[in-house]
């Protein structure tokens, strides 16, 4: 076939899945559009294409902050303008799969800080439960509203030749959701007429889904029950996040210190006295939470907060404690829970991972650091890592003599060839390795918008999708049909 | 709303009115830079320095030995004072215009300098960034928009090409930005904060500027004052009130009555008593605050201070002092509207 000169560096691996192409070079049935889209552009009307879509960014004032050593800076997260498209039988399997998902980590917490039956039956070993430093036991014999102590879960989802794997559930605090839509919002309004075009599935109407989700949280008998979101403060890099969701959701957008508690009810500070809060949406970790509970040198929490919480006079999404569930080391059991809660095989599977707790793992991981990404098991965001492959040996050795000296706090992975995707650089097409974290929500049931906030590794040959490591983002298109 | 909100949106409305009017002042200033004699472009910055209260950069003894020092205290001694021996020894011309460049950086982009216009710009963007949530989108991106324009230029974009079209267009940013506030925000109690502290920082700011214009050039009462006409009309510009003034009075510029106009005109959106009315009417307009103690006597001292500029005003002898009062009143009332709704004591909650 005759590729378009922009095309004409795209260099195709057949150990990389690529998605807009098949391996011989055709460009896959569902991005046919797509293709012959851009390959009708000139590059003046593709620069335009990509300008237009930061630019969105920066008049949005949709920013990171990034903390340098004089000042704070608010920086723009870099976005490709060429979205990422899933066909619909593609989505709705990832679909089920993260429901079925999300609901066994729901009955897994419910479990651990219950009878931990899991445990008792042997499944997973009690150390790796208890151990695991974001296992909190003042949440013991707790049952949140609804049984939910995930209320919402961000969860990053790869792809290579073997299909998709779960590569992480963040259960805590994720973020990335308002690039999703802000990605969506700054696409269709530069590719307009591809968009209408391409007949893509919603992803705008995720704020009314969460605010559906938080409020079935909301203690019984609340007419009208009142919403806040919690955030650490402008400090936080996700405060646009915070504050772009507060808005979608009709929540008050507080911060410690505008929460007081009295009398096991959580009030907030208003220009005409205190008002109380039923759903606290907090974006704050467990530790910072109540420093009455947790971290006592915590500015951002609010003393007593737990109290009402246990009480049952405060909901809090998502539930202190569900650290636990998307520990490293937990998470090479996900696949058997499932087995377990819910007697079915697991539609999503996980990336092979070894524990660096057993010894022939142990063994396994130090004989093949160079093949191997290793991981420190309380750590996130990309820190902390080896991607051995890309290390030099004397990195390596310096690793390896750190994992000898604590085992437990390390796991490995195959070095994934994660799936690549078209990217505009330097006005050609150019493959990028990419992720994708859906966001699932979960109040009396389990809602997904069609979408997700694709990660993507602008530097060349890079794997690491992390926005503090150079990372940059994507529109994802789930296609209707 | 929440407290701490409302507080951002006072204070977003504080800001950027200090960056206007910062900006009227300098656009004037720097209009006269082209054409007017040295002495008033000497009179134009200690106006504008002795209203922000602030001494000007690299002001110190060693540089004004030709000062006759007490009368001039908080005067702009950098440039020394005209005609005096000191003045020509340093180039005179020359000198004062080069040094207006300072001053005007000084007073636009210097960092350290809280008052400048691009702090009271990046502090009024700040708050509206920290309650984004509570103003319109409108309203955020018309103000994130000039917020980006003016991170591009320094002094020397601006100085050699045409200062004065610089400070229009933030002058026009600003006014558009309230514009955008005004045909989009939702007419909450953020609006009514964000007005009020718009309106009492507007009247403290024009009566700052009123005690450093009597100070520069005491009014006799006869008609006459030292300065200028010029340096009168400057204030009738400031506050866009020449055509009003004309239709009023004469095209012959009096200085009493032009304080008169400044101060008691109900019909110029900028003067002094509107200012006071609109406060008063912002305040009446938001629910009591949790500290009934100082809600009510921030309510009572909105009203008297409306009370001074109407029945009060015409009848003074002592505008000086009179002025010296609303300032101090001012303060007193920003203090107070803290106190009844932001800053108070944790009160019993409300029935849950």
């Amino acid at each position: 076939m005759s590729t378009p000169d922009r095309f004409q560096d795209y260099n195709l691996d057949e150990r990389v899945y690529d998605e807009m192409f098949l391996p011989a070079g055709e460009p896959r049935e569902h991005c046919q559009r797509l293709f012959d889209a851009l390959s009708d552009f000139s590059g003046e009307q593709l620069a335009s294409v990509q300008e237009r879509v930061t630019r969105s960014f920066s008049n949005e004032g949709i920013t990171f902050t990034v903390y340098g050593d004089e000042e704070a800076e608010e920086r723009i997260i870099p976005v490709d303008c060429i979205p990422r498209l899933l066909p619909k039988a593609e989505w709705d399997f990832l679909d089920a799969g993260l429901t079925q998902r999300l609901r066994t980590l729901n009955l897994f917490l419910q479990d651990v800080y219950g009878d931990a039956g899991i445990v008792a039956d042997g499944v997973i070993p009690a150390d790796v439960v208890y151990e695991c430093p974001h296992y909190r036991p003042e949440m013991r014999g707790f049952t949140p509203p609804q049984g939910t102590w995930v209320a919402v879960c961000g969860t990053d989802v790869v792809r290579t030749n073997d299909g998709f794997r779960v590569l992480e559930d963040n259960l805590r605090v994720p973020s990335g959701v308002s690039y999703m839509i802000a990605n969506r919002k700054a696409t269709k309004a530069s590719l307009r007429r591809l968009y209408r075009d391409s007949r893509v599935q919603e992803v705008e109407h995720y704020g009314r889904l969460l605010q559906e989700t938080l409020l079935e949280l909301a203690p019984d008998g609340r007419v009208n029950p009142r919403l806040a979101l919690l955030t650490p403060g402008v400090y936080n890099s996700a405060f646009y996040e915070h504050m772009f969701l507060s808005r979608e959701i009709g929540a008050e957008l507080v911060e410690g210190r505008d929460l007081i508690v009295r009398d096991g009810f959580v009030y907030m500070r208003t220009t005409t006295g205190l008002q109380r809060i039923d759903v606290l949406y907090r974006r704050v970790d467990d530790d910072f939470l109540d420093p009455s509970v947790f971290r006592s040198d915590s500015v951002l929490g609010v003393p007593g907060l737990m109290d009402a919480y246990r009480a049952g006079n405060v909901a809090l999404a998502n539930a202190p404690g569900t650290g636990v569930a998307d520990d490293k080391s937990v998470y090479a059991y996900v696949p058997d829970m499932v087995r377990y809660y819910l007697n079915e095989e697991p539609l999503l599977e996980n990336v092979e991972t070894h524990l660096c707790r057993n010894s022939e793992d142990l063994e396994y991981t130090l004989d093949n650091l160079d093949k191997l990404v290793v991981k420190r098991v309380g750590e996130s965001g990309g820190y902390g890592m080896l991607v051995g492959p890309h290390a030099t040996p004397a990195e390596r050795a310096e690793y390896a003599e750190q994992v000898r000296a604590d085992p437990n706090d390390f796991i490995s992975q195959p070095t994934l060839d994660l799936s690549r995707s078209p990217c505009l650089i330097e006005g050609n097409f150019e493959p990028r390795h990419v992720d994708l974290r859906p966001f699932i929500l979960h109040g009396r049931k389990t809602r997904i918008v069609p979408g997700a906030f694709c990660r993507v590794a602008l530097r060349r040959g890079s794997l690491v999708v992390n926005s503090s490591q150079g990372g940059g983002g994507k529109d994802v298109w789930v296609l209707q049909d | 709303m929440l407290a701490r909100s409302a507080q951002g949106l006072y204070w977003m409305g504080r800001y950027l009115e200090r960056a206007d009017h910062l900006c009227r002042l300098l656009r004037l200033q720097a209009e006269a830079l082209v054409d007017r004699p040295i002495a008033e472009i000497y009179n134009g910055w200690n106006r504008i320095y002795s209203c922000l209260d602030r001494q000007p950069p690299g002001s110190g003894p060693d540089l004004f030995p030709g000062n006759d020092g007490d009368s001039n205290a908080g005067m702009l001694q950098v440039m020394g004072v005209p005609g005096t021996a000191a003045w020509q020894r340093s180039g005179g011309d020359e000198y004062t215009l080069a040094d207006s460049f300072t001053l005007a950086d000084d007073l636009t982009f210097e960092r350290s300098n809280p008052d400048s216009v691009w702090n009271c710009f990046a502090m009024g963007r700040e708050n509206a960034r920290q309650m984004r949530h509570c103003i319109s989108a409108e309203m955020w991106r018309s103000l994130n928009l000039a917020y980006l324009r003016i991170q591009q230029v320094d002094i020397l974009d601006i100085w050699n090409a045409s200062p004065e079209a610089f400070y229009v267009e933030i002058d026009a940013d600003i006014d558009n930005f309230m514009g955008v506030a005004a045909a989009t925000m939702y007419r909450d109690e953020g609006w009514h904060f964000m007005q009020l502290g718009r309106y009492i920082e507007r009247a403290q700011l024009a009566v700052a500027l009123f005690l450093a214009q009597t100070e520069l050039f005491p009014p006799d009462y006869t008609g006459a004052s030292e300065g200028s006409e010029s340096d009168w009309i400057v204030l009738l510009r400031m506050y866009h009130a020449v055509e009003a003034y004309n239709r009023a009075y004469s095209v012959e510029v009096a200085p009493p009555q032009v304080l008169d106009l400044l101060v008691t005109d109900p019909l110029l959106p900028d003067s002094l008593c509107r200012s006071l009315d609109v406060a008063a009417a912002e305040l009446t307009a938001i629910a009591p605050g949790p500290d009934r103690g100082s809600d009510a006597a921030a309510r009572r001292l909105a009203g008297r201070l409306a009370a001074l500029v109407h029945y009060d005003w015409p009848d003074t002898n002592d505008q000086r002092g009179l002025l010296t009062r609303l300032e101090t009143h001012c303060r007193e009332l920003h203090s107070l509207v803290s106190a009844a709704f932001f800053d108070y004591a944790h009160a019993r909650p409300a029935m849950p």
